[in-house]
């Protein structure tokens, strides 16, 4: 009782010093509501795909800082891009991530996800879930910053493997060989064919 | 017969290992247990460049700038903790090869025997097929642990294999999981190699088998060889037992590779670094 009294005393003494976090939500809190907001889509059957989709983007939009996500992708080459180019690559980067995490979780409609926990560390969080199917539990981990009173998401761990550093390997391997215009032009061909093979 | 093609398998592997030079061989436990998060911190990028404002005659670009789309904000913090996995692929044209043979292998023949057997048996007979290979695999997962210093792993992985083959029905079953909460660690011998130090070597496409590099290729073959598989199947039975229990792994995912084919720019790579990735986040744990 005493320690949790403690606790408490602590806790606010340290979010009286950070204006900006007073009304924050937990990382977990706000993970949970968008993970949950797109189990519900996915679980709805009077949907067809492509409502489903469009409904699914929106809450994706709010909750994965798209921009940030590119930034790291791009890592030293960012700072080379002209703001032009930062703009298409922004834009193509965050529907094929997207598409990506959505193909991922609609495999898994039907299944529980559990919270074993958080981390935080100042203005970064890691948010661990738990995918419970009937053959496997596959471990989806979010890592999340700050940005005014929202936790947006930077990076998805699914089973040890980050989203952003695989796409940053193999996206700078591809720029080495055939540049940074070579790499849009084939971003932009996995979008057009995903969103035929979708029609 | 199995112990016939392992020293084959051996002698193919070997000599490639050899030929990678040591030194360049990246150590990737080492470069990442060397970073204190404070060393990192320590060092702010002060690279805040103030706008190139009025001598530059070009300012029109400026405008743009101002837009809140625009503004950059500073994100190195989150870098703080992030190590650049860099996979040493010096026979990319060899493992491209390979990389297109299992492409074929998959989907024109292992997949559709696989969509086969998951529509004639039904789930839960499948995953008693996984569990009863898997089983035969707890003495080496011990061996494995226990060699890593894992103890307690070690320990949960003997008490599963009495627990699973004897209430189990051989195995078939996991109530050490469904009843006690003891749930099955990946434990193999390329994680034991690296836990002794024993870089991954170069990257290596393993006909079959997919994505692996030297040190766990060569794990592989304890990995095999003392699994309890040779020992209960004999013969012509050891492969048919192999085969099944690949084709049966198959049928319960959940089409993963489908998924990297349709989402990667280039799934070579995507499987490259996804598999490093993998193997480190399993080593370090």
């Amino acid at each position: 009782m005493l320690n949790r009294l403690l606790k408490f005393l602590m806790m606010a003494v340290a979010l009286s010093f950070t204006s900006a976090s007073l009304a924050a939500s937990s990382p977990t809190d706000d993970v949970r509501t968008s993970v949950d907001a797109i189990l519900v889509i996915l679980q709805n059957g009077e949907l067809d795909v492509q409502q489903k989709r469009a409904d699914i983007s929106k809450i994706i939009t709010k909750r994965f800082d798209f921009r940030a996500m590119s930034q790291r992708t791009l890592a030293t080459n960012w700072k080379k891009t002209s703001d032009e180019e930062k703009k298409q690559f922004t834009a193509l980067f965050s529907q094929l991530i997207e598409s990506s995490y959505v193909g991922k979780i609609e495999a898994y409609t039907n299944e529980k996800v559990e919270y074993p926990g958080e981390k935080v560390k100042g203005k970064k969080a890691v948010v661990e879930t738990l995918i419970l199917t009937s053959s496997a539990d596959i471990p989806v981990n979010y890592k999340l910053y700050q940005k005014g009173d929202q936790w947006l998401v930077y990076d998805v761990i699914i089973e040890g493997i980050s989203l952003i550093s695989n796409y940053r390997s193999s996206y700078q391997e591809i720029m080495k060989d055939e540049g940074f215009d070579g790499l849009l032009n084939k971003m932009q061909a996995k979008i057009d064919e995903l969103s035929s093979a979708a029609s | 017969m199995t112990r016939k093609i392992l020293p084959v398998i051996l002698l193919c592997i070997a000599p490639l290992a050899l030929a990678a030079p040591p030194e360049s061989r990246r150590d990737f436990i080492e470069n990442i247990g060397e970073v204190p998060e404070e060393q990192q911190q320590a060092a702010p990028e002060q690279q805040q460049v103030a706008p190139p404002v009025l001598e530059d005659m070009e300012t029109q670009g400026t405008d743009e700038q101002a837009e809140p789309w625009m503004e950059d904000d500073d994100l190195s913090f989150l870098d703080d903790d992030e190590e650049i996995l860099e996979v040493y692929d010096p026979w990319e044209t060899y493992n491209r090869g390979m990389f297109w043979f299992n492409d074929k292998a998959y989907f024109w023949v292992m997949k559709p025997v696989a969509r086969g057997w998951r529509w004639l048996a039904p789930e839960p007979l499948r995953l008693g097929v996984r569990n009863f290979f898997s089983n035969l695999r707890a003495p080496i997962r011990f061996i494995n642990a226990a060699l890593q210093g894992k103890f307690r792993v070690a320990g949960d992985e003997i008490t599963r294999f009495a627990v699973n083959s004897t209430l189990g029905i051989g195995g078939l079953y996991d109530p050490a999981k469904a009843h006690w909460d003891i749930e099955m660690q990946i434990e193999d011998t390329g994680q034991t190699l690296a836990h002794y130090g024993v870089g991954p070597g170069p990257y290596l496409v393993l006909p079959f088998l997919g994505p692996s590099n030297v040190r766990d290729g060569i794990g592989l073959l304890p990995d095999i060889y003392y699994s309890l598989v040779p020992q209960v199947f004999e013969n012509r039975y050891y492969w048919i037992a192999i085969s099944t229990d690949i084709i049966n792994f198959l049928s319960i995912d959940k089409d993963t590779y489908e998924g990297i084919k349709r989402d990667a720019l280039d799934p070579y790579l995507f499987l490259r670094d996804a598999y490093s990735q993998y193997r480190l986040n399993l080593i370090l744990h």
